[in-house]
């Protein structure tokens, strides 16, 4: 198993290196869904992944969470190649995405002890965590109540202490606000700002770019599996309005909206 | 609403995430909260429904006719080990894994140290007591309205019977399971009637790698029935020891697990199987 990385704030923690991943279409033929693309995110750092539908941004976060296999290239999480070490991969990133999997029968205490014990955690350990994310996430008031009588945005808060459970480093969000009302999604957004305060490196992919645009450090805007434009929201928005502006140039390569 | 105070778990103070769990600690983790899944009203509905049935069944076969011990022994063989153990694993392992494997439930096990193989190994584990339970329960309750002679020595007979049913058939239905997750269901029945019922009683080499033969095997081995079994009967049963039996059964579970949890780990889950 490769060293544990430096996490100090600024190291890199989640580096992909000239990725290409191609599925088998239904014809036979080969689609490229993600095109030489490169990104890191250092330690106390979010950014923001955005593309359109199909960009893919989904395809690129599921290879780092070693979910799917790169056709070239690589992806690694605290210095662990996701292909030749992915348990160590998989020990130093949390995970999110808009479904949520949070099984309707189940609390939010009895999903993250469950999830703290298939971390590895002993019993005490699993005990304290469980508590303290409870108490830190606010999770209380409804911790012993079945999920399947939740809001989406409740559900999606369990998500987060379950990706939480086992104090990752780094943290790879798929569209995690998806689902979420406008006072869902800013606390949960807030509770990243704070995580990032921490020193967690984070990669967040979303469409609502309003949301994120004064929170992310940087963003990447890829489409067609490749970097289109990367930056500081100034960078990136220069003269233009907003966010949602500059994506839109990027993406259809300068023509005015 | 208060925000939360999250500077506490600050990366840069921590020693680390924790070391993966030992595989057996892991996989027991998935196997209670499998076991927390299946304690639904519908799912105890339905296993009480199982454990009623061989009772239902025998008590019914009496009244129309006394049976002697032989052939309760057979009727118990086949209502127990063989419909119920299966049906209950039917129910139980493939749909179970395959829920896993196509919602998404799975992804966030799927990224955890040894979670793949922690979740076919718990949710067998789960197969396995749910179903044993169920038929352990149906069959002290048929042994109670058959009330054979030596009742102690067949209860013990029909438990190891059952522990091996159940092992061995969750383990072959874990294959589709993961092969074919989106039929996981219908692949199993597939499974079930060729490899078990058709490959089990076709007399060749390949019935040697069906639990069916084994547990026959077995019942004729422990009830002395083999001098009194005639020619065409000994096509159906193996001449091995019950021994043997029993390590090709174990033998047959770890090849079929092994397979499962190597296609498992190999498993690819793109955006489109989440939808």
């Amino acid at each position: 198993m490769s060293e544990p990385a430096d996490t100090t704030a600024g190291a890199a923690v989640i580096e992909v290196e000239d990725l290409v991943k191609e599925y088998r279409g239904s014809d036979g033929s080969r689609v490229r869904a993600v095109d030489h693309l490169s990104l890191t995110v250092a330690a106390g750092e979010m950014v923001g992944l955005l593309g359109a539908n199909g960009a893919g941004k989904t395809t690129t976060l599921r290879i780092i969470a070693t979910l799917l296999r790169p056709t070239a290239g690589r992806a690694s999480v605290c210095g662990c190649d996701s292909q030749a070490d992915p348990v160590g991969v998989r020990r130093s990133l949390g995970y999110i995405s808009a479904s949520t999997g949070v099984p309707d029968r189940l609390t939010a205490r009895e999903l993250l002890t469950s999830f703290g014990r298939l971390n590895g955690l002993t019993e005490t350990e699993v005990n304290s965590r469980v508590e303290w994310l409870i108490d830190t996430l606010a999770l209380g008031a409804y911790a012993d109540r079945p999920a399947g009588r939740l809001s989406s945005g409740q559900r999606q808060r369990i998500s987060l202490a379950r990706a939480l459970v086992h104090e990752p480093p780094a943290l790879v969000l798929d569209e995690p606000t998806n689902a979420l009302d406008v006072v869902g999604s800013r606390n949960l957004l807030e509770t990243l700002e704070q995580l990032r305060g921490s020193g967690h490196a984070m990669l967040l992919s979303t469409h609502r770019l309003h949301e994120i645009e004064h929170r992310c450090d940087r963003f990447v805007v890829i489409d067609a599996g490749r970097v289109v434009a990367a930056g500081t929201r100034s960078e990136l928005v220069g003269a233009g309005r907003d966010l949602e502006d500059a994506f839109f140039r990027a993406v259809t390569g300068g023509a005015s909206s | 609403m208060t925000r939360p105070d999250l500077t506490t778990t600050a990366a840069a103070s921590r020693e680390g995430p924790p070391v993966p769990g030992h595989w057996l600690t892991t996989a027991r983790a998935v196997m209670a909260f499998q076991l927390s899944r299946l304690l639904t009203r519908p799912r105890l509905a339905m296993a009480l429904i199982g454990a009623l049935f061989p009772p239902a069944v025998m008590f019914a076969a009496i009244r129309t006719a006394p049976l002697d011990r032989n052939m309760a022994v057979v009727m118990i063989y086949a209502l127990i080990p063989e419909a119920l153990c299966v049906l209950g694993l039917l129910v139980t392992m493939c749909p179970v894994v395959a829920d896993e494997l196509e919602r998404g439930t799975w992804i966030h096990v799927a990224i955890r140290p040894g979670g793949r193989r922690s979740l076919l190994l718990g949710t067998f584990a789960a197969a396995v007591l749910w179903t044993g339970g169920v038929a352990v329960t149906g069959l002290l309750l048929t042994l109670l309205i058959a009330q054979p002679t030596q009742p102690i020595g067949l209860a013990v007979m029909f438990l190891a019977l059952i522990m091996l049913s159940c092992i061995g058939r969750a383990a072959l239905f874990a294959l589709p399971a993961v092969i074919l997750p989106k039929r996981a269901l219908i692949a199993s029945v597939g499974v079930a009637l060729v490899v078990e019922y058709l490959a089990g009683f076709l007399p060749a080499v390949v019935n040697q790698v069906t639990v069916s033969l084994r547990l026959r095997s077995l019942l004729v081995e422990w009830m002395d029935w083999r001098r009194e079994l005639p020619v065409e009967m000994t096509l159906f049963v193996d001449t091995y020891s019950a021994g043997v039996q029993i390590t090709a059964v174990i033998i047959l579970v770890v090849v079929l697990l092994a397979a499962a949890c190597f296609i498992l780990n190999r498993r690819q889950f793109p955006p489109s199987a989440e939808n």
